[in-house]
């Protein structure tokens, strides 16, 4: 249950041809996901500064 | 009867509001022989697709301006605090948008099927169909119309268009049960059931929503 | 807020590390499948996603009647800050899948009743967001908003059933909780660790999104000027 499927690195990262698919998906997945929380956090400390400007 | 009067007054006086509309799906069904090699079995393959996208769209330019110039020049704020219920004023003005727009309409997709196919029986049962699912579609884009009162018609598409598909699923199906002579009652009476609902349902919403507005 | 504060990092930390751990499990640790070989492992990515598109959706219909019912103004915050959230799922869900289509049924495409019906989803997130924006007054915007979402979370489920009903060609749902999962436990419980993960990052990024909304709106409030 816990064996690498893989021989090496390179084929893991290769997958017999579907590499690319898998890992695409990953990536898009992972940049998604951390666009949203930095673009949230980026508002959000924009929203702080004005708070702190006014005040 | 005095509203259905002054309702029917406002949309006559309108040239633009009720031709406007029938003009627009003449257009599409004239346009869509253009695109093709024209011979009957050509003309017949897509041609009920486009009739149903037709009166989806000549309805999404009927009810584009519904309320925009109530709601302008106050009469929606008047008619929400007399005595006569909202909801019914709603309900009013889409059966009138339906009998001067949904009827005329349905009636050329007729004509237009009965020079397309040499199916006459399925020809006379577009009429039943286009008229109620034109009765369907106006209500629903009156609904996408209040969400979006004078933010102009596209963003009354877009809310619109998603609830409109499983019409046109509906309608899509049926044709080829006529077509293929299996039982298409049931269709039939799904639409009904549907329209039935619609009418006694979306008035009351969309009164809610026209209420949110002038809050 | 500083309970909320705290909640927040140790949902985030814990299901990132649940997410990540489940996904090298699931991408590096599990056997090729033996139909669709190595490709199958873009499940561990789109399932949880696709998953969580339509729940996000009822969560938010949900909100909206509690806004529109009882006039609870968090929950009008609630609605606006799940819609962009939802988009992504459903958005991660629809690329996925489109991808993971291309080496199984050899096109990104298939017109099939699942794929249309999360396709339609998508847009109605896309036309609840960009109704919002349209309006400048927040509180006519929210009650909008909130009235688009209950009509939509009506519709959802006509939606579905008369589009499988014009087609279908998906494989059907691998977990379902009635029935015996149709998967391999050892493909399974990566899955349901991603699930999880993703879950949780989702419910963070809620809260986050949330917090923005409540900064935005009650911005000339006393207590968040204390607060911040």
């Amino acid at each position: 249950m816990f064996d690498f499927a893989f021989n090496s690195i390179g084929e893991a990262i290769y997958m017999n041809g579907h590499g690319i698919y898998v890992w695409s998906v990953v990536i898009l997945v992972l940049i998604s996901l951390l666009s949203f929380f930095i673009g949230y956090n980026l508002k959000i400390k924009k929203l702080k500064k004005k708070f702190n400007e006014s005040n | 009867m005095k509203y259905l009067r002054l309702e029917v007054l406002k949309l006559r006086k309108k040239t633009r509001s009720w031709l406007g509309p029938i003009l627009v799906f003449w257009l599409i069904m004239l346009a869509y022989p253009l695109t093709i090699e024209v011979s009957p079995k050509n003309l017949e393959i897509g041609f009920f697709s486009v009739l149903w996208i037709a009166i989806l769209l000549s309805m999404m330019f009927a009810t584009e301006d519904i309320f925009t110039e109530d709601y302008n020049d106050g009469y929606l704020e008047q008619s929400l605090i007399s005595e006569t219920s909202f909801s019914y004023l709603v309900g009013l003005r889409v059966l009138i948008h339906w009998l001067l727009i949904g009827i005329p309409i349905s009636l050329l997709g007729f004509v237009f099927s009965l020079g397309t196919t040499e199916n006459l029986s399925l020809s006379l049962l577009i009429l039943p169909f286009a008229m109620m699912s034109s009765y369907i579609f106006l209500n629903l884009f009156v609904l996408g119309n209040s969400l979006s009162l004078n933010k102009g018609s596209v963003l009354g598409a877009i809310i619109t268009l998603p609830m409109a598909l499983p019409v046109l699923i509906v309608l899509g199906k049926s044709i080829t049960a006529i077509q293929l002579e299996i039982n298409y009652s049931g269709f039939i009476f799904l639409l009904l059931g549907s329209l039935s609902i619609i009418i006694v349902t979306i008035p009351i919403v969309v009164s809610f929503i026209i209420k949110a507005h002038l809050e | 807020m500083f309970q909320v504060e705290r909640a927040y990092k140790f949902i985030l930390y814990s299901s990132l590390i649940i997410y990540i751990v489940s996904l090298i499990w699931g991408l590096l640790f599990t056997q090729e499948d033996f139909v669709q070989g190595n490709s199958y492992r873009i499940i561990y990515l789109h399932v949880p996603a696709s998953f969580l598109s339509q729940s996000l959706y009822i969560s938010m219909a949900v909100a909206s009647f509690v806004y529109i019912v009882w006039r609870v103004k968090l929950a009008a915050y609630l609605v606006i800050s799940i819609a962009p959230i939802g988009a992504l799922t459903t958005f991660i869900a629809l690329t996925s899948g489109s991808i993971w289509g291309i080496p199984t049924w050899g096109t990104w495409w298939q017109w099939d009743a699942r794929i249309t019906s999360t396709l339609i989803l998508f847009i109605m997130y896309l036309g609840l967001i960009s109704l919002h924006s349209s309006f400048s007054n927040y509180e006519k915007a929210d009650k909008l908003l909130s009235w688009l979402a209950i009509v939509g979370a009506i519709n959802i489920p006509i939606i579905k059933k008369s589009v499988d009903w014009w087609s279908t060609l998906h494989q059907s749902a691998s977990i379902t909780l009635t029935d015996k999962p149709s998967i391999d436990p050892s493909m399974l419980y990566p899955l349901i660790g991603s699930m999880i993960g993703f879950f949780g990052i989702i419910i963070s990024l809620v809260i986050i999104s949330s917090k923005y909304q409540i900064f935005l709106r009650e911005k000339n409030k006393s207590w968040i000027k204390e607060y911040v």
